[in-house]
């Protein structure tokens, strides 16, 4: 799953012929002024300015202002721009006109394993989660589209009306057709609304949510993905990240403030369940990671490092299942190297480490963890007959 | 028995070189069952016409590679399911032509990171075919003892832990790769071991679920019990809570269930598989899904650590009952093993094997190269430089700095001598003929022999045997003469006493000015002076020169003509590479240049 800021999601929107308010994504006020010099838009409409970076509840936040000319978008963006909202850092607001209007609406298309969902309501904005049930749902199967009547009779179903009912049923059809040829997961229309000069109907916001596997066969996907859990990546996590995106199998890594227990187990199964262990327990977590399909040993490496740099653990779990393909010496040999490392610059003092594992060259790989006993690291070596979660047991108790 | 992957499944394989592993671990399960290998056929464009080699027990096998499906299922009729295990970008495609062809049944996906539409359109496809599609990120369907479609088992010494040769009582599903195989481990330590374990892909939308697969088992009579390892996010687990509780079931349901960790971490934050997601409302939650399971009656421990003795209790319970027989285990000789290579048999000291060269002067086998013991590095960061690279590989011995200037200054002598001498103009004639360095360079060396280059080693040889013999000049020149011919090392085509190579006064005054003993130098210089007396060009040569002062110095006389070859292949590969940047063209001699002594033109009799 791969979060969309507004700009570039209202952008795929209007290549599928929606309508999206005018609108730039600006960095700076100097780029703002300067586009205001070239677009009369900006000079002669009302503007609003949202910051655009991956927070919710902007408005309770201060960071939407509306109903300025570009002099009021300015100071507005010179007011965002820097600001620290928890761990993130604005660095861009979105700039667009302004559409006056009476009512709003809500279209979106969910995915399902059947397909997709086309959703709708005849009330919009934040009425619409108070309102659940008025939101109306026609399924569609996958490779299909939706025919033209069967969205009117949703539209009719939404207690939609009149001509409005033809304009509901072609907004939906085309965020439909959205949602199926960019490889959408989620994409959210709340509001939509009736422009009040024309009647048509125009996008006000935009939730898209991309699925980044398909990004071979978009070749316009130039904008980034956004964090998706309401706070920037931290250095570290772009670093694993960058190497993830570099080699075959993969390493995750996500930092959880404030925890004890940190986590350096193998494979995207196991190593929830090591988590649910932990928490089982009440330990605390300090982080989740992963390293599946064989990856390189350096790749286990730069993970390692990761996670022997987080600040105030007490324990490492080195769990996982017994691997299909995955060399267990090889992988133990980056975290090996990653321990000594970590040790020479002296992360590991009173930290106790715990080791589970099976595959390919378990022996090998258990006798060479084993052998770091030697030169001094606290550390705790069982394989495959020691139950999979049991050295979270052992580690909380130890704690 | 088992489901889906049994006894007449006949594979093809689309990938490359990830299939061709795939099929590498197949072939090791058929080996364990001493079944014949199971795959027919790889389909993969870009190899078409070629054969990949399946190792099988002591053996190899030729697997032939396709460019489509059709051409693999008409040339292999016996094909009725594919394994996929091809870039994300082409699995779909891939697994789309062998859905439409007739006589694949099912079709399984390794791939990982597959797009979630094309996931979708697979699986309504494959449904409405009638067809299973498996995946993606499928780790595979193993039936114990009897088939394995893709990796999933693991290494060979695994399958057999897990006692995979013969069938148990538990089937097992799950989404992740790793716990497949974990749970398999945890059958054969608590139970009996499994009938059939498949991975159904640990992606958003898998191509099948947990009910299609517990109704199969269902109608499995061996199946007595299944495992599922659930993780959070979709709603498969509910589905198979609601299947597993609308009627009576033969079949006993274990469960686990994977994401509670959710519950107390920050807002928003989730981990694990690409499925493991939940949903706005809470549902898909592992909370709710593991009270949907028990609801439904199904056994769910508390923990995975809980699961073992939860399968054992089920187990006890069949044998108790008379539903379960427990099977005899085998003693560990019976158990089955893979052919050991040799570097296996040889680390646990089964095998002797008689080496079939002996080296005494280097080690590749660690971390850098050591000459003679001398690891390369340490030689470079102590000052030795490449002339006692020579002593130590050529003479196994660590030669003084002395040594080592004269070498570099034999080397800087004989590096090259013009275009003309025979060595350089076959470098140069095959350069312009468009010949490759390698070969260009080696014609020139070809030429190095006793009229060229080659008789340093001859020319020590004999100065040795002088001086070892203690013979005078005379003496010498006399036994030459009646033994050996020409004196080597005496003699040049365009030098001689009154044009004096430079090379050879250069060599001499260095050498003997540096007050060593040099008896095989001063041995040739006295012949020097009774051949050139008798004839201008009888002059001591450069091949002469370099013989008596290396002989002096120490050299094994066999190593001498190795002077003039890597000198002279410093000036080869200049002159080849001379050609090449000038763009020469193709050279021929002139015929003005050629006496035709032939006869001449005449009529051919005819045939007899």
């Amino acid at each position: 799953m791969a979060k969309v800021l507004e700009g570039p999601g209202m952008g795929l929107m209007k290549k599928w012929g929606i309508r999206v308010p005018d609108n730039v994504v600006v960095s700076s006020v100097e780029e703002l002024s300067k586009l205001g010099e070239t677009n009369d838009w900006l000079k002669n409409s009302q503007l609003v300015v949202k910051a655009h970076e991956a927070l919710g509840s902007r408005y309770k936040l201060g960071l939407v202002k509306v109903g300025l000319d570009l002099k009021g978008a300015q100071a507005a963006a010179q007011e965002m721009l820097g600001r620290q909202v928890g761990s993130i850092t604005i660095t861009q607001v979105i700039v667009s006109e302004m559409i006056p209007h009476q009512d709003e609406y809500y279209v979106a298309v969910k995915s399902t394993r059947e397909g997709a969902e086309v959703l709708v309501a005849s009330c919009g904005g934040i009425e619409v989660e108070a309102n659940w049930a008025r939101v109306k749902r026609l399924p569609v199967e996958v490779g299909d589209t939706p025919p033209g009547e069967a969205l009117e009779a949703l539209a009719k179903e939404a207690q939609f009306s009149g001509p409005m009912i033809n304009k509901v049923a072609g907004f939906a059809g085309k965020l439909f057709a959205c949602f199926d040829n960019e490889d959408a997961q989620y994409l959210e229309v709340n509001p939509v609304v009736v422009r009040e000069s024309d009647g048509e109907l125009v996008a006000l916001d935009a939730v898209t949510l991309l699925d980044a596997d398909a990004k071979f066969r978009h070749s316009d996907w130039t904008f980034p993905f956004a964090a998706e859990f309401g706070r920037a990546y931290t250095g570290d996590e772009l670093d694993v990240m960058a190497v993830d995106s570099k080699i075959k199998g993969s390493v995750k890594f996500i930092e959880i403030p404030g925890g004890d227990t940190a986590m350096l187990p193998a494979g995207g199964g196991a190593s929830v369940y090591y988590s649910d262990a932990v928490v089982a327990r009440g330990g605390k977590l300090a982080n989740y990671a992963e390293y599946s399909g064989d990856p390189a040993d350096w790749a286990v490496e730069v993970l390692t490092d990761k996670v022997c740099s987080l600040p105030g653990i007490r324990s490492i779990i080195v769990g996982g299942a017994i691997a299909n393909f995955t060399d267990v010496k090889k992988t133990f040999g980056g975290i090996i190297a990653g321990f000594r490392k970590a040790k020479e610059e002296g992360k590991l003092n009173g930290v106790k480490i715990w080791v589970r594992r099976g595959g390919p060259r378990e022996k090998e790989g258990l006798d060479a963890m084993r052998a770091l006993r030697d030169e001094g690291f606290d550390i705790h070596v069982y394989d495959r007959h020691t139950p999979l979660t049991d050295i979270v047991d052992k580690a909380i108790q130890a704690q | 028995m088992g489901i889906l992957a049994n006894k007449d499944t006949r594979v093809v394989i689309q990938g490359g070189a990830a299939g061709l592993n795939a099929a590498r671990r197949m072939a090791e399960f058929c080996y364990m069952i001493k079944a014949p290998l199971n795959v027919d056929a790889f389909v993969y464009p870009p190899d078409s016409g070629k054969s990949n080699e399946v190792p099988y027990g002591n053996g190899l096998l030729a697997v032939p590679v396709y460019k489509s499906v059709a051409e693999a299922t008409a040339k292999h009729p016996g094909i009725n399911t594919s394994l996929v295990y091809i870039g994300g970008d082409r699995a779909c495609a891939a697994a789309m032509e062998t859905l439409n062809d007739s006589k694949v049944q099912l079709v399984s996906m390794i791939t990982e990171g597959v797009p979630e539409r094309d996931a979708k359109l697979l699986g309504r496809h494959a449904r409405k075919l009638g067809k299973t599609f498996n995946g993606p990120s499928s780790i595979g369907i193993v039936s114990a003892g009897v088939c394995r479609l893709g990796v999933i088992g693991g290494a060979f010494d695994n399958l057999v832990a897990c006692k995979l040769y013969r069938e148990g009582s538990f089937g097992v599903i799950t989404k992740s790769g790793g716990l497949s195989n974990e749970i398999i481990w945890i059958c054969s330590q608590f139970a009996d071991g499994i009938t059939t374990a498949i991975g159904i892909g640990g992606d958003a939308y898998p191509g099948t679920d947990y009910v299609s697969y517990l109704e199969k088992f269902e109608q499995d009579p061996q199946t007595k019990a299944v495992v599922i390892v659930g993780e959070m996010g979709g709603d498969l687990e509910e589905r198979a809570a609601e299947w597993y509780g609308a009627e009576k079931r033969r079949v006993k349901l274990l469960a686990v269930v994977s994401g509670f960790c959710q519950e107390s971490l920050p807002k928003g934050m989730k981990f694990g598989h690409a499925g493991a997601k939940e949903g706005m409302k809470g549902e898909g939650s592992a909370r709710a899904k593991a009270e949907a399971l028990k609801k439904a009656g199904a056994i769910v421990p508390e923990t995975f650590g809980a699961l073992g003795p939860a399968i054992k209790s089920v187990y006890d319970d069949f044998v108790k009952s008379g539903q379960v027989r427990p099977i005899p285990e085998l003693s560990a000789a019976d158990l089955p093993k893979l052919p050991r290579t040799v570097e296996e048999g040889m680390k646990v000291g089964e095998v002797i094997v008689a080496p079939l060269i002996t080296t005494t002067i280097s080690d590749d086998r660690g971390d850098e190269p050591c000459y003679d013991g001398y690891p390369a590095s340490e030689l470079i960061n102590k000052g030795y430089e490449i002339p006692h690279v020579i002593g130590l590989l050529w003479d196994k011995r660590l030669i003084s700095k002395q040594e080592a200037e004269i070498i570099k200054r034999i080397m800087m002598l004989s590096a090259d001598h013009g275009p003309c001498v025979s060595g350089a103009l076959a470098t140069i004639i095959a350069a312009c003929a468009g010949i490759g360095m390698s070969q260009a360079v080696a014609a020139g060396l070809i030429m190095i022999g006793p009229r060229f280059g080659g008789a340093v080693t001859d020319a020590g040889r004999y100065f040795k045997y002088a001086v070892e013999n203690k013979m005078g000049v005379d003496e010498f020149l006399a036994y030459m003469k009646k033994n050996v011919g020409p004196v080597p090392g005496i003699g040049h085509r365009v030098k001689s006493v009154r044009n004096p190579d430079k090379r050879v006064q250069e060599l001499v005054s260095y050498v003997k000015g540096l007050g060593i003993p040099t008896p095989h130098l001063d041995l040739a210089l006295a012949v020097e002076k009774v051949t050139s007396a008798k004839k201008d060009n009888l002059i001591l040569n450069v091949d002469g020169t370099m013989a008596a002062v290396l002989v002096d110095i120490g050299f094994p006389v066999e190593c001498l003509n190795g002077f003039f070859i890597i000198s002279r292949t410093i000036g080869l590969i200049g002159h080849w590479v001379d050609q090449r940047r000038q763009e020469s063209r193709l050279v021929r001699l002139f015929d003005y240049l050629v006496n035709y002594a032939a006869p001449k033109r005449r009529e051919v009799p005819p045939l007899k």
